[in-house]
C-alpha cells in the first residue's frame, strides 16, 4: 500500500506510452492469455521483488562457464541472447534484428541493433558478438552447454560494424535455436577481458537488471538498468523495467521456501514441490506458473557402456520392472504427466511409444532369465557367474526434487521384486559429477535443457561420450550406435522441415526401442508467486522467468 | 528394573535409602529403554507391516487404526518403520559411544600413566580437539572418509572421545595419588597389578555413568548426520533419514516427521534420566 517515490512516477508515464505502443505492435502475433485482468490496471514502477530459488547456487554468474539451469535462471535477468522464440516456437528478434542462412548452409549472417550499450558503456556491435563466440569456444572458459551448441561454428567474419558472419563446418539446422538460449547470451567484451574469477562475480550484459552484489550462500542483489532499450520482440513494454531491484535469495529447503512465500517474505519461488502446488491451489493469494522446460524429458539413463546394462535384455527388463505410474499419481498430485518420449512435451518433434514402457514384472523376470541372470542369492537378488545384479544409482539432490527421490525409492522397491538391486546414493552436485566422471553409475537422472530436438544429438550421439572442456559429458547412457549417429548428424544438417522431422522420429525410435532410457515426465518447472506480482511470464526459450515486465500491485 | 535392584544390593551406605529410591521418571525411562531394546531385538514381533513395502495408493495417510502413525510418501507404514528404525538408530549410537570410550581409554591411560611428556602431548592434542565443536569434527571426518553408516558411526565416536579421555585422565591421576595405590606399592605389588586391580576399576566407574548420559547424545548426533544424508542410504528406515524425508511434507503430512522425532526425543530423554540416576547413586 506504499506510494511509489516521485521519480518512479515520472518514469511511469513514459512506460504507459510504451505499453500502448507495444500493444499495438503486438496485436495479431500474440495470443494474449491471462492479460485480460491486467488491462484494467496500469503498471506501477518501483519496489523490490524478492525471489527465492531452490536451485543450487551457481559457482559462477557467467552462464558461458559450464552452463546449467541455475545460471540460466538468474542470468536471464541481466544478460540477453541474440534471438528469442515466440509462443509458437518461431525465432524472433532480440539483440539481433536480422539473420540469414547462406544458400549452401555453411554460414549465417547476423545483424545486431545499432543503438544498444552494455551496462559498462561498451557498445553492442559485431566485434562484441565475435568476442562472445570466441569466449564460448575458448577451452579456458570451460563452457559445456554453449560450447556444445557452437560445435559446428568454425570461425567468424566481421561484415560491417553491426553485421557478423558465422562460418560452419556443416549446415546446422539448430543454430538459431541454440543462439536463443541464455547460455549463449552476449556479454560486454570489455568485461570478458577481466579475469575469469572477476567475470564470474559480476558479468556485464545488456539486460534490464545489473548484478550489484553477491553475498555467497545468501543472495544476489540486482538493480534496474536505467538505460535499458533492448527488450525481446514479444515483451510487454519498452524502456527500463518496472521493478527497482530484485533480491535473489537462495533457500534450498522447499518447505521453508513455501513458508516464506506464504508469509509474504518472498514474492516468487521456483522449484515448487508437488504437495505445495496442490496446497497453493486452495490459497487465493498465491498463483501458479507451470512452465515445462524444453529439450529432454526427465528420464533415467541406463549406462550401456558396461555390464550389466551392455546387455539390451537387462535394460528392457529394468524398464518393465519399474512401476513409474503409481508413483507419479501419488507423489506428484497430478502436477506431472507421464512421458514416453526422450523429448519434452513442449518439443513439437517429440515422438512417444507408451507400449514399450509398461510395468510388467513377469516380462521382466522372463527377460532376466533369458539373459542368464537365472540364479537367486539368499536375499532374493539375481546372480550370474557369482555376481549379483546390482545397479549403482547416484542421485543429485540438487537436481532431483524430493518427490523424484521418492519415486526412485519406489522404483528401487519394484525392481527388487524381480531380483534387481539398486543402490541409491544421495549426493551433492560435485560428488555426483565425480561419480559420473569415474563411470561409477548404472542408472542416472540428469536434466538437460535445450531449445529444439537437436538436444538428441548432444545426449545420444557417440561424440557426447567425450567430455566437454568443463569435464561433463552429456551422453550419460553412453549410447554408441553408428546408425543413430548417422540419423542425428543428418537431422542436424537437414533444413527441410518435413525431412528433419522424419529423421528425428527415426532417431527417437532407436533410442526408445534400444531401452537406453526410461522416460518419466517433463522437466518440472513450477513457480509459485504472490498474486500482487503482475506480468510474470517464462521465456518461451528455456522457460526461465523474466522480471522485465513485472510490477508489484500492492 | 533388575538393573536397579542389583544396584540397590551392591552399594550399601547409611544415606542409601533416599539416594537409591527409584523415582517415577526413572521408572518411566526404564520402561522406554526396555521397549526400545525389545524393538531392537524383535522388530518383526512389534511391527504389523514390512517397513520397506511400498503401496503408492496409500500414500500420505494420517494416523488411523490401520496405520497408527500414518503412512509416508510411498504408502509405507510409519509405525513399522519407526520400530524397525530402532535397530540402526540405536546401534549407531551405541557403537559410536563404544568407539568414543575405547579411544578415550587409550588416550586417557596414556596421559595418566605414561609420564610427564606423554601427558603433556596428549593434553595439548585434546585441547586442540576441544577447540572444534563435536559435530563439526564429525563432519570433517565424513568429508575426508566419505559418507556411509560406518564412517558416520566412527565420526560420532571420534568426536565424543576427547571429552571422555579428559575425564579418564583426571580419574587415573586422582586414583594414582590415593592411599590404596600407595599402600599397594608399599606392599610391593607389581606395576601391572596395581593398574589392573586398583587404577582401572576405580577410574572407570564414573566413565560408565557418563557414557550412559552420552549415549542419548550419540543417538541424536547419528540421527543428525543421517538427516543430512550422511548415514544409511534409502530406503533404510532410520530415524534421522525419516525426519529428512518428512520435512518436505511438514506442512501437509506432519506425522511423517513427528513420530520419528518423538522416538529420538524419548531415547535421548530416557538415557539422560537413567544416566543421572546412576550418577546420583555412585557419587560419594
Amino acid at each position: 500500500m506504499s506510494t511509489p517515490p516521485r521519480p518512479a512516477r515520472a518514469r511511469f508515464s513514459t512506460a504507459v506510452g510504451a505499453v500502448s505502443v507495444a500493444a499495438l505492435l503486438l496485436t495479431g502475433c500474440s495470443t494474449a492469455e491471462p492479460e485480460s485482468n491486467q488491462t484494467s490496471q496500469t503498471p506501477v514502477s518501483g519496489g523490490n521483488l524478492v525471489y527465492a530459488t531452490g536451485d543450487a547456487e551457481p559457482t559462477c554468474l557467467d552462464p558461458h562457464v559450464g552452463g546449467n539451469y541455475p545460471q540460466a535462471l538468474v542470468s536471464t535477468q541481466y544478460l540477453e541472447p541474440l534471438v528469442s522464440l515466440n509462443d509458437d516456437g518461431k525465432i524472433i528478434p532480440w539483440l539481433a534484428t536480422d539473420w540469414e542462412e547462406a544458400d549452401d548452409g555453411l554460414s549465417w549472417t547476423i545483424t545486431v541493433h545499432d543503438d544498444v550499450q552494455f551496462t559498462d558503456g561498451t557498445p553492442l556491435n559485431a566485434e562484441a558478438v565475435r568476442a562472445n563466440i570466441e569466449h564460448l569456444k575458448d577451452p579456458e572458459t570451460a563452457s559445456s552447454t554453449g560450447f556444445l551448441a557452437l560445435e559446428k561454428v568454425t570461425g567468424t567474419e566481421i561484415v560491417d560494424e553491426y553485421t557478423i558472419r558465422l562460418n560452419l563446418r556443416e549446415p546446422d539446422s539448430a543454430l538459431m535455436e541454440s543462439l536463443s538460449q541464455p547460455w549463449l547470451a552476449i556479454q560486454s567484451p570489455t568485461a570478458l577481458e577481466r579475469s575469469k574469477a572477476e567475470n564470474c562475480e559480476s558479468p556485464v550484459g545488456t539486460g534490464p537488471f545489473i548484478v550489484d552484489e553477491w553475498v555467497k550462500q545468501n543472495s544476489i542483489t540486482l538493480v534496474r538498468n536505467e538505460d535499458y532499450n533492448s527488450p525481446p520482440a514479444d515483451a510487454g513494454h519498452k524502456g527500463p523495467a518496472y521493478l527497482e531491484s530484485i533480491t535473489w535469495r537462495f533457500i534450498p529447503e522447499s518447505a521453508s521456501r513455501y513458508a516464506a512465500l506464504q508469509a509474504g517474505e518472498v514474492d516468487v519461488i521456483d522449484n515448487a514441490q508437488p504437495d505445495t502446488i496442490a496446497a497453493a491451489g486452495k490459497n487465493d493469494s498465491i498463483e501458479h506458473l507451470n512452465a515445462p522446460r524444453p529439450g529432454a524429458s526427465n528420464r533415467i539413463e541406463l549406462n550401456s557402456s558396461k555390464p550389466p546394462f551392455n546387455d539390451p535384455l537387462v535394460r528392457e527388463a529394468f524398464a518393465h520392472s519399474a512401476n513409474v505410474d503409481a508413483g507419479i499419481s501419488s507423489l506428484f498430485f497430478d502436477t506431472a504427466e507421464r512421458s514416453y518420449s526422450p523429448l519434452s512435451s513442449v518439443e513439437e518433434l517429440g515422438y512417444e511409444d507408451p507400449k514399450l514402457f509398461t510395468y510388467d514384472p513377469e516380462e521382466a523376470n522372463r527377460l532376466l532369465d533369458k539373459a542368464g541372470w537365472d540364479q537367486r542369492d539368499a536375499q532374493g537378488y539375481r546372480v550370474k557367474d557369482g555376481k549379483r545384479l546390482s545397479l549403482e544409482f547416484p542421485v543429485s539432490t540438487n537436481q532431483s526434487i524430493p518427490a523424484e527421490v521418492s519415486l526412485f525409492e519406489q522404483i528401487q522397491a519394484t525392481a527388487k521384486e524381480v531380483g534387481i538391486e539398486i543402490n541409491l546414493n544421495l549426493l551433492d552436485l560435485s560428488s555426483w559429477y565425480g561419480a559420473l566422471a569415474q563411470n561409477n553409475y548404472d542408472l542416472v537422472s540428469a536434466p538437460y535443457t535445450k531449445v529444439g530436438p537437436d538436444v538428441l544429438r548432444i545426449l545420444y550421439h557417440s561424440d557426447g561420450i567425450v567430455p566437454a572442456p568443463s569435464g561433463y559429458f552429456a551422453n550419460l547412457a553412453q549410447v554408441d550406435n553408428p546408425e543413430l549417429d548417422k540419423l542425428l548428424t543428418q537431422a542436424s544438417r537437414e533444413t527441410d522441415p518435413e525431412r528433419r522431422a522424419a529423421l528425428y522420429e527415426e532417431a527417437q525410435k532407436l533410442i526408445l526401442e534400444g531401452y537406453y532410457i526410461l522416460p518419466l515426465y517433463d522437466q518440472q518447472n513450477h513457480f509459485l508467486y504472490r498474486s500482487s506480482v503482475e506480468g510474470l511470464r517464462a521465456l518461451p526459450t528455456v522457460s526461465t522467468p523474466t522480471f522485465y515486465d513485472v510490477w508489484l500491485n500492492r | 528394573m533388575t538393573i536397579m535392584a542389583n544396584f540397590r544390593r551392591r552399594v550399601p551406605g547409611p544415606s542409601a535409602h533416599t539416594r537409591l529410591k527409584v523415582t517415577v521418571p526413572e521408572m518411566l525411562a526404564g520402561v522406554v529403554v526396555l521397549s526400545l531394546l525389545a524393538a531392537v531385538a524383535f522388530p518383526a514381533l512389534l511391527a504389523p507391516y514390512n517397513p520397506l513395502a511400498i503401496n503408492p495408493p496409500d500414500a500420505f495417510q494420517g494416523p488411523s487404526l490401520e496405520h497408527w502413525f500414518g503412512t509416508d510418501e510411498s504408502g509405507r507404514d510409519i509405525y513399522s518403520r519407526v520400530i524397525f528404525g530402532a535397530r540402526p538408530s540405536l546401534l549407531i549410537g551405541a557403537a559410536a559411544t563404544a568407539i568414543g570410550v575405547g579411544l578415550a581409554l587409550a588416550l586417557g591411560s596414556l596421559a595418566g600413566l605414561g609420564g610427564r611428556v606423554l601427558d603433556f602431548g596428549v593434553g595439548r592434542l585434546l585441547e586442540v580437539l576441544f577447540a572444534l565443536p563435536g559435530l563439526l569434527l564429525a563432519l570433517v571426518f565424513i568429508a575426508i572418509a566419505g559418507p556411509g553408516v560406518v564412517t558416520s558411526t566412527v565420526a560420532v565416536g571420534l568426536s565424543t572421545a576427547p571429552g571422555y579421555a579428559r575425564i579418564i585422565r583426571g580419574q587415573i591421576i586422582q586414583v594414582r595419588g590415593s592411599g590404596m595405590v600407595e599402600a599397594a606399592v608399599v606392599l610391593g605389588r607389581g606395576r601391572a597389578q596395581v593398574v589392573r586391580r586398583h587404577l582401572l576399576p576405580n577410574a572407570l566407574s564414573p566413565v560408565f555413568v557418563i557414557a550412559t548420559l552420552g549415549l542419548g547424545q550419540a543417538v541424536v548426533w547419528a540421527a543428525s548426520l543421517s538427516f543430512l544424508g550422511l548415514g544409511e542410504p534409502p530406503p533404510a528406515a532410520e530415524w534421522g533419514a525419516m525426519l529428512a524425508a518428512g520435512r518436505t511434507y511438514l506442512t501437509t503430512a506432519w506425522w511423517m516427521t513427528f513420530f520419528p522425532g518423538l522416538f529420538i526425543v524419548f531415547t535421548a530423554a530416557a538415557s539422560t534420566v537413567l544416566g543421572r540416576g546412576l550418577q546420583r547413586r555412585t557419587v560419594r
